[in-house]
Order: C-alpha cells, then structure tokens, then sequence
C-alpha cells in the first residue's frame, strides 16, 4: 500500500477536512482496499482535485493500485481540461460526486463525496516506472507535466519527515492545494509517519482558517511566501497558537526581512522556523535549512535534505569543487523525477534525468556548505509560489492576439508590453484566467515599440529602465 | 475626490468590476474573485488608500463591500 499507511493505529485520524470529513487510517487503508478488489487496468486518472478528504484519498488509493493520477485544480480553466482530455485521453476521472454531471462516461464507484468515472477511451500502453503525473505552473496552451516514477513520492516523504523529525503526534496545516507539489510532499512527509493532515480549504485571511486550526490543534504550518505575508499583515506573531511549533517555509524566496522577523519570532517564542527548497521537477523539497541556523542565515535554503545531494556547476556543467561557490544549483538524490512528458507518446518515455536535476537558479554556496539562491538562469518568475515563464505567457498572448508583446516583471508582478491599448484592457483578464492568478497581477504597458537589438532580440532591460525613466506613460 | 469614490476605487482595481457591480450583495462567498489573494490586494490597497491599519478581526470578518463601509466608518472613516 501507499507510504504503508495499513501499518498505522488504525483509530488514529489520517485526514481532517474542514468541510468535516474525517478518514482514520483504518478506514483510509479499507477505502485502498476496496479500490484495489476492482482490479483496475493500468490507466491515467484525472484527478480534479479540491482540498477534501475525498480527493486525497483517491489519490492514496491510484497510487497503491498503480493507476497514474494526473493531480489538477478542481477549478481548472475548462478550455485546458479539454485540451488536456483530448491530449491524454484518460481511461478515468475521479470528481466530486456533485460535479460528476459534466462528465462523459460510466460511474463505477463513489466515496468520500467523490466519485470514479469510466471514459470512453481505450487503454494504451505507458511506462512501467510512470507514479504520477504533475502540472508545471498554472500553465497553459500545450501544458508540460512532470512524470513521475515510482519511488519519487516515497523517498522524498520519508527523507523530508526525516529531517523535519515528524511523529505520529503532528498535526499539519495544509492549506496549500493537494496539487500543487509542496502542498503534496507536506501531505505525504505527514502521511508515511501515521501522522494527522489538517486538509483545508478555507482560506488563510478567514475567520474559519483560524478557528479550525486552533480546535484541531495545528501543531505545523508549510507556507509559500505569500502565505507569510498574508501573516504578517494579520499581525499572527500576536496571536496565541501554542500547539503551533514549526513554521516551514518553501516555493519561493521570502525578502530578507521577512526571513529575519520570522526567524527572530520563532526563536523568542520557543517555536522553529524552516526554510526549505523545493521543484515540481524533484516531487518539492531537495533542502532544508536547520532552524538552529535561521537567524544567523537569513536567505539561505539550507543544505540537501537527507539522501540527496547539492552542489554547483559553471556555465559549462562542470561542478564547481571550492567551498565558496557561485553557480547553477543542480541535484541528485532518489526524489528526481524522469523527465517531462507534453504528449500521448511522451507517457512510454523511461527515464530521462536518472536523479540528476539541474535547477536553472543561480545559487552561491558559503565557507560551511550552506546555500542562498541569487538569481536564475532562464526568464521566470514566481508568482504566489507558480512559476510561470515569462516566453510562455508571451506566447500565450501572442496566440491569442496576434501581436507583439513583451513580459518581464518580479516575483509580485508582471510587466507586459505592447503596442496596442484596447489589447492592453484585455489582458490582465486573460491572463488571470490562462494562469489562475488573479488579474491585478497583471500590469500592462502601453508602448511606441517594443526594443529589440541588432540580432531580433527583445531588450527587457532596456523597457523596463525607459518605462521608469520616463514615468509611467499611458 | 470623495471617500467614497476612494473606496469604489480600491474595489474597482482589485476586483476589476465597474460601480454598478458594487453594493450589499457585493460579499466574500459571493464573489468567485475573492479569494485570500484578492482580500490580501484589497485590504493593502484600503490601507495605503487611507492611511489606516486594520485589526486583525477586521480583516478576518470583513466579509462584504457593505461591511467594509462600518469598519472604516469605526476607524472615523465616514462615507
């Protein structure tokens, strides 16, 4: 079975949602069981997932059964479920029973409020390694998924429970989507130690998300960057959480200061603070910092979680063997995953990186060993913990409007360029709807042109320095 | 301009919507775009807009347009 979750106390609870479903690992382990008597033929499962008992749970139950779930938003644009339908053509959906209607296909078995479909489409043959299949970003068009293989999802659980040194006695706070990679490895480093998940679905600046926390005694909370500013706005260092102890952080980088105020708050309140890092690429975390060391290591991600390996390479992949380093962070260990996948055909692919994953961020490495993320190799940017490529969203726009355009940005807001203003209206709509990421995201420049150097190629830089120079135009 | 044009305003650029959308049945729940992102802009945005720090209560249950109104109104905001 999944993580061995048929070995744990079987009254002791395995999920906690918050729209009141409770799942004890007995029940979770019968609930595998039964799934597995239908003797299901190897498949892909879109799994359209929202953060409740019913989808965690199936997505338990395809993972012990070897059917390969493909983890989605249940609010998924439905222009890109279709592509993503007619491109994989997956033999079965598992959705929430009230959702079921709006989907083609045959209802073979329901529970925990969700329900399994069979499609029309026929089996093919895909890898034997293939676990899981994940979306990278919030993308779009022709999206690229992160395959998966078995013994990805595992090693990373326990090698992560490991170091954060989690018992059967935590209580996580997951607020982070099941889909979405850290959120999962939060799930799973909880699961493989009979631990309970607090699954939940209400969001961190309601009155509910805090009253549930509190009764149910979170005792760990895993945030992206923009979860602690949202903490920080509500002033949480001032309210009373006693059972909550550890405070990970993970899915982008926090500004310095907010680094230091949280790691300053953990040490004078006898709570830990700990920075990790983490890709889709590598099912989420490869680092961890040891809270011991946050305040006198503001920014830095730490070391290799156990079992793998960090180091730097030069622009020529040649690693880099001082101890003082700067260059690309690149990866080994046990959790990277087998390559991506864009197509059908893509899904017999074997192994493509064999546990070797080269990050694209820039990372500088200290005298003892322990590494900061400086910058990044390829034009993205980390919106609310996605990544979101900026040649992607241009194509994006491009195939949708037919004009030229230009993206750049920081990790609070992207900057698009173009040359046509009633264009301009439109896109931070699109986009918010492309991308799921809200609109005011979105920051349109109208311009003259858009620059380009002798050799065709745009120059950000120089948009950028203009449009601030020269005030923000209309 | 008025503050109630300067709380419109902040909706308008946080939501996207024009004036004729806001008003009582404007209310989180209701509204699919409100989400923690969105709540997070909205209250960012109010308090650069005038230059007020809300408690932590007032942003848990700030709960709608109209609700807002009381809040600021609390903290000698009249509209």
């Amino acid at each position: 079975m999944f993580l061995d979750i048929d070995r744990f106390e079987r009254n002791h609870i395995a999920i906690h949602d918050d729209s009141n479903t409770v799942v004890t690992y007995g029940e979770l382990s019968d609930f595998v069981q039964v799934i597995a008597k239908y003797n299901l033929k190897r498949s892909i499962v879109f799994t359209l997932c929202g953060n409740e008992a019913g989808a965690l749970a199936g997505y338990v139950a395809f993972e012990s059964c070897k059917l390969v779930p493909l983890l989605m938003s249940a609010d998924i644009d439905e222009k890109l479920l279709d592509d993503l339908d007619k491109t994989y053509e997956p033999q079965y959906y598992w959705v929430k029973e009230t959702e079921s209607g709006s989907f083609k296909g045959k209802k073979i078995y329901s529970c925990f409020g969700y329900c399994l479909i069979r499609t029309v489409y026929d089996f093919y043959e895909i890898n034997d390694k293939l676990s899981l299949l994940m979306m990278t970003s919030g993308s779009t068009g022709s999206p690229k998924l992160v395959r998966y293989k078995y013994g990805n999802l595992e090693n990373n659980a326990l090698n992560v429970a490991k170091v954060f040194g989690w018992t059967p006695k935590e209580n996580c706070i997951m607020d982070l989507p099941m889909q979405y990679t850290m959120g999962l490895n939060v799930i799973n480093s909880h699961l493989c130690v009979g631990a309970t998940v607090l699954l939940i679905k209400s969001n961190l600046m309601s009155a509910a998300f805090w009253d549930f926390i509190r009764e149910n005694h979170g005792t760990n909370f895993t945030g992206v960057p923009y979860s602690y500013e949202i903490m920080l706005k509500l002033r949480f260092t001032r309210m009373k959480l006693p059972d909550l102890y550890t405070l990970a952080e993970g899915g982008g980088k926090l500004t310095d200061d907010v680094f230091k105020t949280l790691a300053d708050y953990a040490a004078q309140n006898g709570k830990r603070f700990c920075a990790t890092f983490g890709t889709t690429e590598t099912s989420a975390r490869m680092a961890f910092l040891d809270p011991e060391e946050a305040e006198n290591r503001i920014g830095s991600i730490g070391k290799a979680i156990p079992g793998g390996r960090l180091y730097l390479v030069d622009d020529e992949g040649v690693e880099l063997e001082d101890d003082e380093a700067r260059g690309e962070l690149c990866y080994d260990g046990p959790n990277v995953t087998m390559g991506y996948g864009i197509c059908k055909a893509d899904l017999l692919k074997d192994d493509e990186w064999n546990g070797t994953y080269h990050t694209g961020d820039i990372a500088r490495r200290d005298k003892d060993g322990f590494y900061y993320i400086v910058g990044r190799k390829s034009r993205f940017l980390k919106l609310y913990g996605l990544r979101i490529s900026l040649d992607q969203a241009e194509r994006v726009i491009k195939s949708e409007y037919n004009c030229e355009c230009a993206c750049s940005g920081n990790d609070k807001e992207m900057y698009i360029y173009v040359t046509d203003g009633e264009i301009a209206k439109e896109l931070p709509g699109f986009l918010s709807k492309k991308f799921n990421i809200i609109a005011s995201t979105f920051r349109t420049r109208v311009v003259g042109q858009i620059l380009k150097n002798s050799t065709g190629k745009i120059m950000y830089k120089k948009m950028d320095e203009s449009w601030e120079n020269d005030g923000q135009q209309a | 301009m008025s503050n109630k044009e300067k709380y419109n305003d902040v909706f308008k650029r946080v939501f996207l919507v024009d004036d004729s959308q806001l008003g009582d049945g404007f209310e989180f729940g209701k509204i699919k775009e409100w989400d923690s992102v969105a709540h997070m802009k909205l209250i960012s945005e109010l308090e650069d807009e005038f230059d007020i720090m809300f408690d932590t209560d007032d942003i848990l249950h700030y709960g709608s347009y109209a609700n807002g109104i009381k809040i600021l109104s609390k903290m000698g905001i009249e509209m």
